[in-house]
């Protein structure tokens, strides 16, 4: 596993941070806005390695994710003959969203080409492949905040259909004024540190970062003589088809998703031992999603949200929250959900306000995007 | 003919299939004219229509939506219709979508930085934001047809058609939909139609290239259920009757022995009718079976500078259960009366890889 984000420069910082408690949100931009609220930003200077230098910012945090999860898994070198997938989702670094280069056309209307070769020569996976020049599928996907979990589940998909024996998968997005000011057009960006499913929760920070896992075929773990951690164990996706930017109502979409990871493990609510929820702090999104958990899980089991950590890193918020899973599945705790402190009246579920034990072989993590797209992934530790 | 490599999923069956294209919406019509000569020049981008955007049935759903979700769900829509029987009892959440868009709705992200310059990061709109994600396309073609399964959008800038049919192919085979609505769509914006000429006239195949615009989709089941053709981005033959290639002219082949070529009896393209984009290999397939479906080869003929004999060469990094193989096809003589039950469609990258499909009459 490989993570970085406002929680930390790698996997044992964040872990380290979570124990603490830490919360670093930032109270300036790196952009000139005339917005004021906190963001949860990954470190500035991150001094990648060739060949990661010179590349766009969710690129070098996909770099930093991808070459810890590939040491972490003892994977730093493939056998010419080792079919490695990538699977990444991303959201600001799929768009043309250059404002130099737009305001420059709109004044001159002959801008420098340079911002749009740079975007065309950035799509995040195909540039993963090809710079560790690695042979085997590879898919962006851009499912807005699902994209990360959505790209895991891809990526388990490629495995056990035989066309690669490891995949690297996870998100990465970096902090970005345009979608900033998107989410503040829609009114559910705080001015103050989020607080997911609190009941005076008044919107989410945004964040960056990357998470990436490596995930691997039993036949390719069993021929390195190596003991996995962890199982991918389930996964479920499944669409609202309601509103292009709101949840269902009921969560319509996210219920059969959850219900699909679990058949795919053939296992009951019972058997999970906590949820990693999206929990993004905006009215809407933690109303439904907690009424939805309660519903299939019972208002007694430990969920978190870590974006009172992480902020909203959107594309990259699937790959972290699956890595932050594996770490409390790994680990037996979870942090207390940052930001939390009063019971919502319109939620029937709270989450874990301190670091809480959780003992049990399986996990979920969730997403909600976009689009109605739901996504739910299911982790299981190794016995 | 003999499969010369693995192939490691199942085909699937093309059930439906639908478009908005610059020559139109209705494919009777577009099929023939595919099969006069092309009116591009190559000066012209070839864009859609404004009229054919709209559609009674769907106008008031997409009020909000820009050009691009429009131009998605009405190809959507005809896909789904025309497979028709074959889907009627399908569960909604047993449906999937997948859309593949280089560059998605560019155009409404112009928009709302147009909000931004103009009003500042306080006061751009909120409506132009929630359009200008990459998934616009697919949430529309969700909601209006009311698909509650898997629903994934891919950026790529050579390869996502191919990508979106492989992970099609998956998604039957391990059956976590019964069918899957897949495809691409891309538009040609402003900022884009400006820019691209200083863009084409610098790159190699530039002065050969007519930029479009405009969506394709394929309605897909598992190959057991009956439709008009199999696709398979993984099935591979040494022998087709057709080769669809996304460009209108081709290079040589830098070393022809590296491996065995696939031999096809005539090599046509689709690019002076639908127009070059990042997924206009979806445009390359919709040819294609309208040549299953006509039974014509349609399109333009291509022939590399030799001559008719060598046609491509094709570096494959997306092995798909191999290494990067060296393909290449070999048209040795042309049959322009030759009967078309085969299609093998690839679409070669500025960065030299490709993925193919192939596309074969039922039973075949």
């Amino acid at each position: 596993m490989g993570a970085i984000s406002a929680a930390g420069a790698d996997v044992p910082s964040t872990l380290k941070g979570f124990a603490q408690g830490s919360r670093n949100h930032c109270a300036t931009l790196p952009f000139v806005s005339n917005l004021h609220c906190p963001t949860f930003q990954a470190p500035r200077n991150l001094s990648c390695p060739a060949p990661w230098d010179h590349s766009s910012r969710t690129l070098q945090l996909a770099g930093v994710a991808v070459r810890e999860a590939l040491a972490d898994a003892g994977l730093t070198e493939f056998h010419p003959h080792v079919r490695v997938g990538v699977c990444l989702g991303t959201t600001v670094a799929s768009q043309l969203n250059s404002l130099p280069f737009y305001d420059a056309y709109r004044r001159m209307g002959e801008p420098s080409l340079q911002p749009v070769y740079d975007f065309l020569g950035a799509n995040l996976s195909q540039t993963v492949a090809e710079r560790l020049n690695l042979r085997g599928p590879r898919m962006t996907v851009v499912n807005a905040c699902s994209s990360g979990t959505d790209a895991l589940g891809i990526a388990a998909s490629w495995i056990r259909a035989g066309l690669c024996d490891v995949a690297i998968a996870g998100g990465a997005d970096e902090l970005n004024q345009v979608p900033l000011a998107g989410f503040w057009s829609l009114g559910v960006v705080s001015t103050r540190p989020c607080a997911p499913f609190d009941g005076n929760r008044c919107g989410l920070n945004l964040g960056e970062g990357a998470g990436v896992v490596v995930l691997e075929s039993a036949d390719h773990v069993q021929a390195r003589g190596i003991k996995p951690t962890i199982e991918f164990a389930g996964f479920g996706a499944g669409c609202d088809a309601y509103h292009i930017t709101a949840p269902h109502p009921q969560g319509r979409g996210l219920r059969g998703t959850i219900q699909s990871a679990l058949a795919q493990a053939d296992i009951t609510p019972a058997e999970v031992a906590f949820v990693n929820a999206h929990g993004t702090a905006t009215v809407d999104n933690d109303r439904v999603e907690g009424t939805v958990l309660a519903s299939i899980f019972g208002n007694g089991l430990p969920i978190l949200s870590t974006k009172g950590y992480t902020g909203h890193t959107l594309g990259a918020a699937g790959g972290l929250e699956a890595v932050f899973t594996v770490l409390g599945l790994r680990e037996e705790w979870i942090p207390g959900c940052a930001g939390f402190t009063t019971q919502a009246q319109d939620i029937p579920i709270a989450p874990v306000r301190q670091t809480t034990q959780v003992r049990g072989e399986y996990a979920l993590s969730t997403s909600l995007a976009f689009a109605g797209n739901n996504a739910a992934a299911l982790f299981r530790r190794w016995k | 003919m003999n499969f010369v490599s693995q192939d490691t999923l199942p085909s699937v069956s093309v059930l439906g299939f639908g478009a908005v294209t610059p020559m139109g919406r209705d494919l009777q019509l577009v099929a023939s004219l595919l099969g006069r000569p092309p009116a591009a020049r190559l000066d012209s981008p070839l864009r859609i229509a404004d009229e054919l955007l709209s559609d009674t049935r769907t106008d008031r759903a997409l009020r909000r939506a820009g050009r691009s979700p429009r131009m998605a769900v009405l190809a959507a829509i005809d896909a789904w219709d025309e497979a028709g029987l074959a889907c009627r009892d399908v569960a909604a959440d047993r449906v999937g979508v997948i859309v593949a868009s280089g560059l998605g709705p560019h155009e409404r992200t112009f928009k709302f930085l147009d909000g931004i310059l103009d009003c500042g990061d306080d006061s751009a709109l909120p409506t132009d934001f929630s359009h200008s994600v990459h998934n616009a396309a697919a949430a529309y073609i969700t909601a209006t047809l009311g698909f509650r399964g898997r629903s994934c959008t891919v950026a790529d800038f050579a390869v996502g058609f191919e990508q979106a049919v492989l992970l099609a192919q998956v998604w039957l085979a391990e059956g976590a939909c019964d069918r899957v609505v897949v495809g691409a769509v891309e538009e040609l914006g402003d900022v884009l139609l400006h820019v691209l000429p200083r863009m084409l006239a610098s790159a190699s195949i530039g002065a050969r290239t007519v930029p479009g615009e405009g969506a394709c989709f394929f309605t897909l089941g598992p190959s057991a259920v009956a439709g008009l053709a199999e696709l398979s981005a993984t099935a591979r033959r040494d022998a087709v009757d057709l080769f669809v290639m996304d460009e209108p002219a081709l290079p040589s082949i830098a070393s022809p022995e590296a491996s065995p070529p696939v031999r096809a009896r005539r090599a046509v393209t689709f690019s002076p009718y639908f127009g070059h984009s990042a997924t206009s290999s979806a445009f390359q397939t919709l040819g294609g079976l309208l040549c299953l479906r006509t039974g014509r080869v349609l399109g333009k003929d291509v022939h590399s500078a030799r001559g008719a004999r060598l046609t491509a060469c094709i570096k494959n990094p997306l092995p798909l259960g191999g290494e990067g193989v060296l393909k290449h096809a070999l048209v040795e003589t042309p049959n322009p009366t030759a009967s078309v039950d085969s299609v093998w469609v690839c679409k070669r990258s500025s960065r030299n890889e490709s993925l193919s499909l192939l596309l074969t009459r039922p039973g075949i």
